[in-house]
């Protein structure tokens, strides 16, 4: 252990201004989760850490039809909520019960592919950022937040503080693919959100996990299924381009030959329930 | 490298220790305060042989700073082993045979402690769901799973095998 410092600041100001006064060698730290084990095997020797368990950016609360979720909620306490089910399921679905009581929703953000499945359901949703920083805050959509592997847009002194999900309308589905039936590693991970009047639909996010550098919308596949009905061929055609615009990549759970072919399977089986009437919002 | 005092609740008394910045709990807890039975396995938070209860909630004492506990109730092994004898939890892996080694067993029994104390009658989908974060390499986890049905069913004073929920 090569920290000199480590510090845990009781407000978000407190945090800004530690972040201000070190600079970008000070390593910040949500859950633990992921930093804490890159610490402990001496992957990661920071001299300087900041934990922000005890800055007070754990607000939960439904807010305007949607939600507010402070950047240190826990992903216990996400899969808890009632208000959106699909963030319940997404939390489920990562880790294990004891990582779950540490993990944060806003840390799952920096969290390098495969994980991050609750920032899937998150794209699907629409989710914004609120990012805090010596000028001010601004929010960025979540989707204009990763710019490539383990990169955002986070500028020197910002800090995350929290994410908002709008009220959107639609029927979703989640699906995460791994190889074992809980605490596993996405092979793949889709989260899908389809809004219709009458057979046609008018709006549709794909999102994917596993899949490319960071989770990333099927941009592509969106488009092809917008205006269209939802039905067998046009889910199989739709799937094929959401295959085709992946970018897998091949680790230990799968290699990217199958990561594609699993996006195409499960972004079927993710519309196929949505047509077959959807789990709610 | 300037030591810290920290201050928190250990199985029901105050303790205060000194520690290196960002010193584990699972560290602290094992070289300074001799709890060990919370074991060291990954330092990964992928095995769960280091679990304890923060508050009641089990938690992965590698991944935790001590710091972060101030103030809080941190519950190992030793805090639900009782003066004499065993924990009904304890009996029950025991005459279940849930384990073989033992190194997983105190996360393992500390996990049933968090279940029970959620869910005092999980079904077997629960169960193995709640144990997914704790690895086991010799059972083969069926007998660990039989141990905690064994053990719900006798904290709830039913003493029968009950279904899913």
């Amino acid at each position: 252990m090569t920290v000199t410092d480590y510090f845990l600041p009781g407000s978000l100001s407190e945090a800004l201004d530690l972040l201000g006064a070190h600079g970008p060698s000070l390593m910040v730290m949500a859950g633990g989760t992921v930093a804490m084990p890159l610490v402990n095997d001496g992957i990661s020797l920071p001299g300087k850490v900041m934990g922000l368990r005890h800055a007070g950016l754990d607000d939960l609360r439904e807010e305007g039809g949607g939600l507010y979720i402070g950047a240190t909620v826990t992903l216990t306490r996400l899969l808890r909520q009632r208000a959106v089910p699909m963030l319940s399921e997404a939390a489920r679905s990562t880790a294990s019960w004891s990582v779950r009581n540490m993990a944060t929703v806003g840390g799952n953000l920096f969290t390098p592919p495969p994980g991050g499945d609750v920032a899937v359901a998150l794209l699907a949703l629409d989710a914004s950022v609120t990012l805090a920083g010596p000028a001010g805050t601004r929010v960025v959509p979540l989707g204009a937040f990763h710019t490539g592997f383990m990169t955002n847009v986070l500028q020197d002194g910002e800090l995350l503080t929290g994410l908002r999900v709008p009220a959107v309308a639609g029927d979703t589905a989640y699906l995460k693919f791994g190889r074992k039936a809980a605490n596993t590693p996405s092979v793949v991970t889709v989260a899908v959100r389809v809004a219709r009047r009458g057979d046609t639909v008018t709006d549709a996010r794909i999102a994917l996990g596993a899949a490319g550098p960071h989770p990333l919308r099927a941009g592509a596949a969106e488009r092809a299924l917008v205006g269209s009905t939802l039905g067998p061929e046009v889910i199989e055609a739709v799937a094929a381009v959401a295959a085709e615009e992946s970018q897998p990549f091949s680790d230990g759970v799968a290699s990217e030959w199958y990561r594609r072919r699993m996006v195409r399977l499960f972004v079927t089986r993710a519309l196929e329930r949505i047509r077959q009437g959807g789990e709610g919002r | 490298m300037a030591s810290v005092i920290v201050n928190f609740e250990l199985c029901g008394r105050d303790v205060e220790v000194l520690v290196q910045p960002m010193a584990t709990l699972q560290s602290v807890l094992r070289n300074q305060l001799g709890h060990t039975a919370t074991k060291e396995g990954c330092r990964q938070g992928g095995c769960g042989s280091c679990t304890v209860l923060v508050d009641g909630e089990p938690m992965l004492s590698c991944l935790l700073p001590v710091e972060d506990v101030a103030g809080r109730r941190v519950t190992t092994l030793e805090g639900i082993t009782p003066i004499d004898g065993l924990d009904p939890i304890q009996e029950a892996f025991l005459e279940s045979n849930g384990f073989q080694c033992g190194y997983c067993t105190p996360g393992m029994v500390m996990v049933t402690r968090a279940l029970l104390d959620h869910d005092p009658q999980p079904g077997r989908e629960a169960i193995v769901e709640a144990i997914s974060g704790n690895l086991c390499r010799c059972t083969g986890y069926q007998p660990i799973i039989d141990a905690i049905e064994k053990a719900a069913d006798r904290l709830s004073g039913s003493g029968e095998q009950t279904g899913e929920r």
